[in-house]
């Protein structure tokens, strides 16, 4: 069975700029960079959304 | 497994009757994905609290203003001599340090290390700590010697009317 994998590598995309703007997010607290804080963190929720949207567009594609 | 579907044939009500639920759909894209959105999920939810400490950093809620508290008289503190305090609440030791004319240093004077107080050595010119020989720079409350690796806290003081008076604590830097 032919499968597309778009879906998956949309969301395992999504989950990468997580990891990354997890990261920044920790270290511009610790800079004190506190406006960066809030952009990146709000970044993250956004994300979420983002990848329900994804995966409930790309879950019934088939072959 | 239930045998409303054994007749022949069968009213057949999904689509799935030719496969092992149990082990044989145990990973497969749909869940994997489904794995992917909850972990992105996480992430979200667990942004929110340093979000929240950012905002009321940015608020201004973190330099929190003490009332002014008086230390001493400038005239009963000769240049080069130490007077222990209370601030900011009654259990927290300080030190206040008049080092020229007018410069004055204080500390909150528990060391970094155990919490051993820090007291003021005039001829060496140095802050010691007396249990384990922890030494701090009098000047910027940074560690010099021993096992401390974190400064002294710093709190700011105002000289007003011949009178000390401690304002503020200052922020701990990294």
């Amino acid at each position: 069975m032919k499968r597309k994998y778009l879906g998956v590598i949309i969301l395992a995309a999504i989950l990468m700029m997580n990891i990354v703007f997890t990261q920044y997010m920790v270290h511009q607290y610790y800079y004190e960079n506190y406006e960066n804080v809030l952009i990146f963190g709000g970044l993250n929720i956004v994300l979420f959304p983002l990848a329900v949207f994804a995966y409930k567009k790309t879950i019934n594609m088939r072959a | 497994m239930s045998d409303k579907n054994n007749k022949i044939p069968f009213n057949e009500d999904n689509y799935t009757h030719n496969i092992e639920r149990n082990n044989e759909r145990k990973l497969d894209r749909r869940g994997f994905m489904k794995t992917l959105v909850g972990a992105a999920g996480v992430f979200a939810v667990s942004s929110l609290p340093w979000g929240a400490v950012a905002a009321k950093e940015l608020m201004g809620l973190g330099e929190k203003e003490y009332p002014h508290k008086k230390i001493t008289e400038v005239s009963n503190l000769p240049i080069g001599d130490a007077v222990e305090f209370k601030f900011p609440g009654d259990h927290d030791d300080a030190i206040l340090i008049r080092l020229s004319e007018n410069k004055y240093v204080a500390y909150q004077n528990a060391c970094t290390h155990l919490r051993c107080p820090v007291f003021w050595v005039k001829e060496q010119g140095e802050m010691i700590c007396p249990c384990h020989h922890g030494k701090f720079d009098v000047e910027t409350g940074a560690p010099t010697a021993g096992p401390p690796r974190r400064p002294l806290p710093e709190i700011q003081v105002k000289v007003e009317n011949g009178s000390i008076y401690a304002v503020r604590v200052k922020r701990y830097e990294a």
